[in-house]
Formats: structure tokens, sequence, C-alpha cells
């Protein structure tokens, strides 16, 4: 049994995914059985989100039980978990009482992350310098400044014509070129990705 | 021409995955008589192998991201390399004390974590070590998601950090966590902004196609270096059109 399971998963996901990759090549044979594939996966993907979700509560629960410094971390999370469930049951996914939560505690923490976030990536370029002291650094560097420079009217001088003309230039042609340079290399890399996985070469699914 | 072009642009994206496999598959079978295959130094998956050796020697764990790209659409593809990245470090790290542990934003990421970690312990007759919390989903938004995995970088004996997938700019929030526990830091996104982010914030940034480059690099078989090989092939391909068809462009040849 333990040696049929994994050829067995094997062969459905292949089967699966040359079905749903056939399906937009040729959406008038294989369309209704992709549009079919395509729904049980989403609701596959719920469920796995809902054992997520006790997945997280688990580990949490272990983390109180073992108590230590971040025990007190996971009883809240707990706690709000537990709030958050019976609230959203009660009103609805769009009702009052989830509005409230949202509002009140999402946005504010998620909003001061945002924050938080800017200041690293500020005090990152800043320790670039002695991270990697190369001359290309210097160049990523003077070119941040540049573009920063660019896009905000300065003190004193409002928006200095030439900068935001280089902005402009900096922000159209090296970076598009660069950016697409990467995203076709990523294109490629998933590409390659997807035949190892239909080629049945890689298998996440415990086969 | 340009009849011919319109009818067989349907078929392209097929003609091109039909070309991928032909590749792969030629590389696949023609690679296995060669003694060996040299891959361009990169120095990233060179500190992924040491790190793994010096947890296991320290008694620390390794910590792997898939990030919060769901594999329904084209950003799971990352995460899939994540998974790899997972099978290779857990069978390496197999006689450590603590296994690696693995966080994502998605609830499918997580039961195939905890797949791939139980697969392979299953392979190496070890299932007994296999626990499910030690692949775990931490949120479902981007912040969310970063702000429930600094825990687990500072908390969890962490001695290195493999963001593999998925991740927008709060990746920012997870490397910085990792140089404040003065832990590694490897990382590689498909996003575009989150690679810009790594530049600046991570020790070893996998850029572009390097990430994808993973398999081959950590050992995970010889459809790994196939697959690496047809992207090299292909990426030249595409940069001979691209400067062909700039050339066709500039003097009038194609609209």
């Amino acid at each position: 049994m333990k040696k049929i399971l994994p050829t067995s998963n094997a062969i459905i996901a292949v089967i699966s995914g040359l079905l749903v990759l056939l399906g937009y090549f040729f959406p008038g044979v294989f369309g209704n059985i992709q549009s079919i594939l395509i729904g049980w996966s989403i609701i596959l993907a719920a469920f796995a989100l809902l054992l997520g979700i006790f997945n997280l509560a688990f580990v949490h629960w272990k983390k109180t039980k073992a108590g230590g410094a971040g025990g007190i971390n996971s009883i809240v999370l707990l706690v709000s978990l537990g709030i958050t469930i019976i609230l959203v049951s009660l009103s609805g996914p769009t009702g009052a009482l989830s509005l409230w939560i949202f509002n009140s505690f999402q946005v504010p923490v998620e909003i001061s992350l945002l924050a938080v976030l800017a200041v690293v990536l500020v005090y990152a370029a800043a320790r670039l310098l002695t991270r990697r002291p190369k001359w290309y650094t210097v160049l990523f560097l003077v070119t941040v400044l540049i573009v920063l420079l660019g896009s905000v009217p300065l003190f004193f001088l409002g928006e200095v014509a030439p900068l935001v003309a280089l902005r402009g230039w900096l922000a159209q042609v090296p970076a598009v070129a660069g950016a697409r340079g990467l995203l076709l290399g990523v294109a490629l890399g998933t590409v390659a990705t997807g035949i190892r996985i239909l080629m049945g070469v890689d298998r996440p699914y415990g086969g | 021409m340009e009849q011919v072009l319109s009818s067989i642009s349907n078929y392209l994206g097929l003609l091109f995955i039909l070309l991928c496999l032909g590749l792969i598959l030629f590389y696949f079978f023609s690679d296995g008589n060669r003694p060996k295959i040299s891959l361009r130094n990169i120095q990233a998956f060179r500190h992924v192998r040491r790190e793994v050796d010096l947890a296991v020697e320290a008694g620390k764990r390794l910590h792997i991201s898939l990030g919060r790209g769901s594999i329904t659409d084209l950003q799971g593809g990352a995460a899939f390399i994540g998974l790899t990245i997972l099978d290779r470090s857990a069978r390496a790290a197999s006689n450590s004390d603590r296994p690696p542990m693995t966080t994502s934003g998605d609830g499918v990421l997580t039961i195939l974590s905890q797949d791939t970690l139980q697969s392979t312990y299953r392979s190496l007759g070890t299932e007994q070590r296999y626990d499910p919390t030690n692949a775990h989903m931490t949120g479902l938004s981007p912040l969310a998601y970063a702000a429930g995995a600094m825990p687990t970088i500072h908390d969890e004996y962490v001695s290195a950090n493999f963001f593999t997938g998925h991740l927008g700019t709060e990746i920012a929030l997870l490397t910085e966590a990792g140089e404040r526990s003065r832990s590694l830091t490897v990382a590689g996104s498909d996003s575009i902004h989150a690679q810009a982010v790594l530049y600046v914030t991570s020790d070893e940034p996998l850029l572009g196609e390097e990430l994808y480059a993973a398999g081959a690099y950590l050992g995970a078989g010889p459809a790994h270096l196939a697959s690496l090989r047809t992207q090299d092939i292909l990426r030249w391909v595409l940069i001979g059109a691209i400067v062909i068809g700039a050339i066709l462009k500039l003097f009038r040849i194609l609209n």
C-alpha cells in the first residue's frame, strides 16, 4: 500500500496537470474538464486554508503549554483567533462586527508594520556600503538618490527639471530593461519547474 | 508571413512548452553518460550547503520560508523551488537534533511542506522524526505572514533562513529579523519588488533565474541539471530573438 499510494498520487497529479494545461490551448476539447478540475482545486484550497488555521492554532497551543518567553504571545493569538471566529460567524464576513475588527485591529497593525518597513529599508540601504563595498553599490545608491530627488519637489527649489527628466529616463529605460530581463529568467524557471512536475520528477505531494 | 505568424501565435505557448520538454528530456538522457557537469559558481548555494552542515554541528535548525504564493497561479513556481530546498535540507540535516522548520502564508503550501517533510523522513526510514508543527502557516496577508514568521527566526534556534517563494517588499522585515538574530539569510523570489529589496537587505540574494537553479546546485537529481541547461539555452535563444527583433524594427522591416 505504501508503494502504491505515491505512484497513484503521481499519476493523478500528472494527468490533472496535463488536462488543465491542454485546456488552455484547446478550450473546445478540454475546456470543460479544465473548469471542473480548477473548481475542485479551489474547493480543496479552501479546505487547506482551514487546515492551515487549525495547524497555526495547534502550534501556538503547544507553545502556550510549553511556556517560555513567547507563551504570552501565543495566548494572545489564540484568544484573538477565538474571538474573531465567534464575531465573524455571528455577523457575517461583511457585517459590522467583522468590519470593526478589520478596521480597528488589522488595518492599524499593518500600517504600523509598513512604517517599520520603510525605516528598515532606509537603514538597510545605508548599511549596504559596509555589506558590499563595491562600485556597483555606489551606483545603486546614487541611482536611488536621483530617483528620490526627482520624484518630489525640493525645499526652495520646487521640481528640478533635469532631475525629473533623469528620473523618468532611469525609470522607463534601464529599470524596465533590467526588470524584463529578470522576469524572462523567472518565466523560464517557472516553465521548467512546471514541466518537471508534469514529468513526475518533482513530487511535492508525498509521491 | 504575418498570416502564418498569427495562425501559429495561438499555439506558440504550446510549441514553447514542447520545445522545453524536448530539451529537458534530451539532456536528461544524454547527460547520464557524462561524468560531471560544471556549474557557474553561485555563492549563495555554496553557503546553503555549508550552513546545513554547520547547523547540524551546532545543534541549530534551518528555517525555510515558502512565501504566500498560491500554487494555483504563476506564483506557485517559486514555492515549488522552496519545497525542493526543504527536501534537500531535511535530508542533509536528517541526523540533526533540530529538524528544519518551514513557514508559509498559504494553506495548500503548508500541507505540501508537511507532505514534503513526511515523505523525506519516510524515504530515510526515520518517519518518527516527522512533526507536523515544524511546517506551519503564519498568516494570510503579506504583513501578517511576515509578522508571524519573525518569531520563528528569533525563537527557534535558527542558524540560517532560506526565503524562497512569492514574497513582496515585506521580505525586508524577515531579512532584518535574520540579521538581528545573526543568522544567514539566502533569499530569492519571483517578485521584482522583492528582488529589489533583497539586493539591499539579504546576505545572499538570488536574482532572476538563479532561484530556479536551486535543485541543480543542491543535488536534487539529473532532471534539475537538465532543466537548468534547457533554461540556459532558451535564455540565449530569447536574447537572440530580442536582438534580431530590435534590428528588424530599427530597419523598419517589422512594424
